[in-house]
């Protein structure tokens, strides 16, 4: 059985492969070599920590997954021997991944970014734990991202990140954001949403899309627009009527301790306000007000938080600005009246006086 | 129509402006017009030309800085300012000339219908003819109330302990447009006064010599020129 399906693969790899790939008889020796442990069931090691690292690979690993049509060493180039004298290093993607390869994956250096970002200089550091390509695109069944399974999809990265940052992962899998995504709602943001992808920075690192100075920013990508926030029902004009305070003004001027969206809505723990567990349900305002503003009382929370005095429903604010609006024109009006007005007499006094 | 020579041949001149006054006349323009900048730029903080000056001032925080440190200069200003006008000899007398009277609603009143040709005799003034008087309780009640929102918004741990936040908004809103509203008066009225107006065009520079000629008293302000030809000053 097995046979058969390998022999379907290999003349897929044949009719498909471009250029650079193993000739037929090359791809069978390498992985006719491989199998011959490595297709074993039981072929695994017990790592000194107590762990077990799986082995297991056979030709069907790699079915149906982008790299479908690669075999064992196209990957696992250092193997040269059998068996390996040296451990055989974690796999290196920028072998391929990088624009203008010949090898047949995309043409993109997007992956580079990765080399700058937090997981990779905490690799570059010697961090042991931090994540590879692999941790979060898989070993051998890699899919695109765009396909559901993959795991960095919309529906499975949360997970996939939450591997490492457990704790998060837990936050976020109840807030909003993260049950819309659940729901396969296809604006609500996951990790990568607001973290971005290969460019992933600690908070602190000015770089980051979630630094103080970018989250405005970063929410407003999806907030300010009328057209997502209208099917979900929230109001998109939040973002407007923060850059208008105190605030947003302060943020825009580049402030780095002045509230941001998530310093009172919070970060992987958004809710509704609604929801008496957020941030900003009337109940916790004054609790979150509180961190910078020490004092606020029950009697802040009442009313609207974000106003817009030109918005009809702002009411006593909305008519106060109107009255002052009309007031200083009224004013003005008058006065160049009268000062024409004043003109015109004084000649007529002095003309009078002669 | 002669022109009044004095002594050495110059016009005779009086004084209309005390040292304290053109001294309170300057530090009050100086922090208004801090005020008036630093205040405007974050009500139109879009604004290009804002957006420069608040990057001049070293920030936004430091907009705030020294914002707030000329309001404490208007309103440390306001308060000795009372105390010159009810305590001091100088500063009472002043402030009878200062006070508002039926008169000058009457005055006001006959000035328009003078204007537009409905009587037949303009109102002769005294020191303080109702123009600079509206002026000068317009801009120091303007300034006690703009005072008063401004030290609700400084103090805003504290407003927020006691206020709902739908008072603040409004109190900012307030705050805002009582700036701008000031600024208006300002600029058509005070403008019109002692810069724009024919009699003293291009500025009348008694806010730095302290002196008007005895001519212009007589045309603009006859009754303070009876009232000092009659003390025996001219």
């Amino acid at each position: 059985m097995r046979g058969t399906v390998w022999a379907a693969g290999l003349a897929a790899a044949l009719v498909l492969g471009g250029q650079g790939f193993p000739t037929q008889a090359e791809a069978r020796i390498s992985l006719e070599k491989c199998v011959i442990c490595h297709g074993k069931g039981e072929f695994r090691k017990i790592l000194v920590d107590g762990k077990i690292r799986d082995l297991f690979a056979t030709g069907d690993s790699l079915k149906g997954s982008v790299h479908e049509k690669k075999t064992c060493v196209d990957c696992h180039f250092d193997v040269s021997e059998i068996p390996h004298r040296a451990r055989p290093r974690r796999v290196n993607c920028t072998h391929c991944h990088y624009k203008g390869n010949a090898e047949g994956a995309p043409q993109s250096d997007a992956s580079l970014d990765y080399f700058g970002s937090a997981h990779g200089t905490a690799i570059a550091r010697g961090n042991p734990k931090a994540p590879l390509c692999q941790d979060c695109h898989g070993n051998h069944q890699i899919l695109k991202a765009k396909q559901e399974g993959s795991s960095v999809a919309k529906g499975r990265v949360a997970e996939t990140c939450g591997r490492c940052h457990i704790e998060i992962y837990a936050e976020f899998k109840t807030s909003i954001h993260g049950v819309a995504v659940a729901r396969g709602i296809a604006e609500a943001p996951a990790c990568t949403g607001c973290h971005g992808e290969h460019r992933i920075y600690s908070h602190l690192d000015p770089k980051s899309t979630v630094y103080a100075t970018h989250v405005a920013a970063q929410c407003s990508t999806c907030h300010e627009s009328v057209s997502i926030m209208g099917k979900f029902g929230i109001e998109a004009d939040q973002v407007a009527t923060y850059r208008n305070s105190f605030h947003g003004v302060a943020d825009r001027f580049g402030s780095k301790t002045v509230a941001n969206c998530a310093s009172c809505h919070g970060t992987h723990d958004i809710r509704p306000s609604s929801d008496p567990m957020s941030k900003v349900n009337p109940k916790n305002v004054p609790r979150t007000c509180g961190k910078c503003h020490p004092g606020a009382n029950p009697n802040f929370a009442l009313g609207k938080m974000h106003v817009d005095a030109r918005k009809k429903e702002s009411g006593i604010v909305y008519y106060t600005a109107l009255f002052f609006k009309y007031l200083t024109i009224g004013t003005m009006l008058a006065l160049i009246l009268h000062i024409f007005l004043d003109m015109y007499g004084r000649t007529r006094r002095l003309r009078g006086e002669k | 129509m002669k022109t009044m020579r004095g002594e050495s041949g110059g016009p005779v001149q009086v004084i209309r402006m005390s040292f304290m006054f053109r001294v309170q006349h300057l530090l009050l323009m100086v922090s208004l017009f801090v005020l008036a900048v630093t205040g405007f730029e974050l009500m139109y903080h879009e604004n290009r030309l804002s957006r420069f000056l608040i990057d001049l001032e070293g920030g936004i925080l430091n907009r705030g800085i020294i914002h707030r440190a000329a309001a404490v200069a208007l309103m440390a200003q306001l308060v000795f300012h009372v105390f010159y006008m009810l305590v001091s000899r100088a500063g009472r007398r002043e402030f009878r000339e200062f006070l508002l009277t039926a008169k000058d609603f009457d005055d006001f009143l006959q000035a328009i219908r003078f204007n537009l040709g409905l009587a037949g005799e303009y109102p002769r003034f005294g020191k303080y003819g109702y123009k600079e008087k509206f002026q000068y309780w317009g801009a120091t009640i303007g300034i006690f109330l703009i005072s008063l929102t401004g030290i609700v918004l400084w103090a805003e741990n504290v407003s927020m302990r006691f206020l709902p936040k739908f008072m603040l908004d409004l109190t900012l809103i307030i705050h805002g447009y009582q700036g701008l509203l000031i600024f208006v008066i300002l600029l058509f009225w005070h403008l019109y006064i002692v810069h724009l107006h024919p009699s003293v065009f291009p500025m009348n520079r008694a806010w730095l010599t302290g002196r008007v000629d005895a001519e212009w008293l007589r045309e603009e302000h006859p009754l303070e020129y009876e009232k000092l030809k009659g003390e025996g000053v001219l």
